[in-house]
């Protein structure tokens, strides 16, 4: 169990900013207009280990540059330096249903969005019916997705990505939506997908939740971490140089 | 480039799905379905052969035959660059959440197209046979049509090729798109689709250029293409220009071979352009 899942080092990511905006051809003629442009280095030398079986929670101001974290390890962006090394398959849980097509069934979506984490369309088709059955939506699964409410498309979402066989989970506070009695039932599988050696890697402004679920809490500030270690001790400092009280959020 | 290769490869399960999912998602909503993509092509051809037959005097038999043998393929390189230009920004959403190799957006948008005319060039011959049996004084069906998976090949290669570049620009630069919609349509006339190419070889003997203009025609990869189509998939015939009546050419298959050597480059080049800007699709500033 002491094996990394998610291995970074030195890990730097720097974004070109523009304050006029791209996307004609007339920023390129315009080229003088280059001083526009400048670079925020949002990630400024992470280094982080993830165990399996291990839950993370990442906190931290907005900026600080949590998702940007969670989109290096997904692969959306490439470092600028430094590296990301992940053991197994990846599944991001993607809010409310990004990557459905409002026009594809339930069912079409469900194969869908299965294949683009990496599974062929047979090894979806063999788990339809769990996926279904852990989304409840059996009345509604077989209608367009655009009918769907966003509850609905949240469970859809939650219930793919549990089912794909993923070695590392990353959450960007989703997991608010859905019923009471449907967010128990995630947390019962979160849990049982960390006892089958999954880890997780969640980014939360939910102090409460933090402390419920993460074996260890990183909080980030303005791009490094600030701190690493028991969520208990981790959020309390965090919550203090933020003087929020500890309570609520 | 190889190893961006072998990445494609282990998600060819997702391509293939794309592209499912890119034809239900065509005709999902409307009741014809797939002949909607038919009807399209079928009214040009309806009404150029109106036009052509009666207002400019054409006498060719089976006209529409020899404008659709050259106007489907056309059609579908244009439908597979357009589709594709709009490929990336349409999924920036789902880009910007999950890693996939990106080619595979505007490589599900020109196979979509692709099965579109496989499936149009069908309809095709059985309308040669339908002709056929009407009236078998018409040559119908050729044994040349068994060059076609050649000429498709090609196709293919320049439309994947120029889809990856197409669709990597447009990313930064929105006028891509509009560039090429207008390219598309002026491209239109430089094929012959609503002319022959023994009409462009009169033009060229007339010049006295000993065939020169005729050549640099078809340097224009796409126009050698809508020949080399044509030549193999119906019988090459005179073409009556007012008094003359022109000898109708062979397919020129060292022409052919130069727009082989121009779509490899264009894919190769395509790809390699695709994949210097395809990690900056996300942090477009």
């Amino acid at each position: 169990m002491n094996e990394a899942a998610i291995r970074i080092a030195k890990l730097r990511k720097k974004f070109l900013l523009s304050h006029s905006g791209a996307g004609s051809l007339k920023t390129l003629f315009l080229w003088w207009q280059r001083r526009n442009f400048e670079w925020l280095e949002v990630l400024k030398g992470i280094d982080l280990e993830v165990r399996k079986g291990e839950t993370v929670a990442v906190i931290g101001r907005n900026g600080a540059g949590k998702s940007t974290l969670l989109s290096l390890i997904a692969r959306v962006y490439r470092p600028t330096s430094g590296e990301v090394a992940v053991e197994g398959r990846i599944a991001p849980l993607l809010e409310l249903g990004a990557g459905f097509h409002p026009d594809l069934t339930g069912i079409e979506n469900v194969l869908f969005n299965g294949v683009i984490l990496g599974l062929t369309r047979r090894e979806m088709r063999e788990r339809l019916d769990a996926i279904i059955e852990f989304s409840e939506l059996h009345k509604h699964i077989d209608a367009p997705v655009r009918t769907f409410s966003s509850g609905m498309l949240a469970r859809l979402g939650f219930a793919v990505a549990v089912h794909v066989d993923a070695d590392v989970l990353l959450v960007d506070e989703v997991l608010a939506v859905g019923d009471l009695e449907f967010e128990r039932k995630c947390y019962a599988r979160i849990a049982e997908f960390r006892a089958g050696g999954g880890s997780i890697l969640f980014v939360s402004h939910d102090l409460e939740s933090v402390r419920r679920v993460a074996d260890r809490c990183v909080w980030l500030k303005s791009g490094l971490i600030e701190a690493d270690g028991e969520p208990e001790e981790v959020t309390r400092r965090y919550a203090a140089a933020a003087s929020v009280p500890t309570e609520g959020l | 480039m190889l190893a961006e290769l072998k990445e494609l490869w282990r998600f060819r399960e997702l391509l293939f799905s794309m592209v499912e999912r890119e034809l239900r998602i065509r005709y999902k909503n409307s009741f014809l379905g797939f002949f909607w993509s038919l009807l399209n092509p079928l009214f040009t051809v309806l009404v150029l052969t109106v036009v052509f037959k009666n207002f400019i005097g054409v006498t060719t038999p089976n006209l529409s035959a020899y404008i659709l043998a050259a106007y489907l393929p056309f059609l579908f390189f244009q439908m597979a660059v357009l589709d594709s230009s709009q490929s990336i920004l349409a999924n920036v959403q789902l880009i910007k959440k999950i890693y996939f190799p990106r080619e595979i957006l505007p490589l599900a948008q020109v196979a979509a197209n692709f099965v579109h005319l496989l499936l149009a060039l069908l309809v095709f011959f059985v309308y040669l046979a339908v002709i056929y049996f009407r009236d078998p004084t018409i040559p119908t069906i050729q044994a040349t049509s068994l060059y076609l998976p050649i000429i498709l090949v090609i196709n293919l290669a320049l439309a994947v090729g120029l889809g990856l570049i197409v669709s990597a620009l447009n990313a930064f630069y929105e006028d891509v798109k509009h560039i090429m919609t207008v390219l598309m349509y002026l491209l239109f006339f430089l094929c012959p689709i609503m002319y022959f190419s023994e009409n462009v070889m009169a033009h060229s003997a007339a010049r006295n250029d000993g065939g020169m203009l005729y050549v640099l025609y078809h340097l224009n990869p796409v126009a050698m293409l809508c020949t080399a189509y044509r030549k193999v998939l119906v019988a090459p015939q005179p073409v009556q220009l007012g008094d003359t009546t022109l000898p109708a050419l062979p397919l020129e298959w060292g022409l052919l071979g130069v727009t082989a050597v121009v779509s490899a480059v264009a894919l190769v080049l395509g790809y390699a352009v695709f994949n210097r800007l395809k990690w900056r699709f996300v942090e477009r500033p």
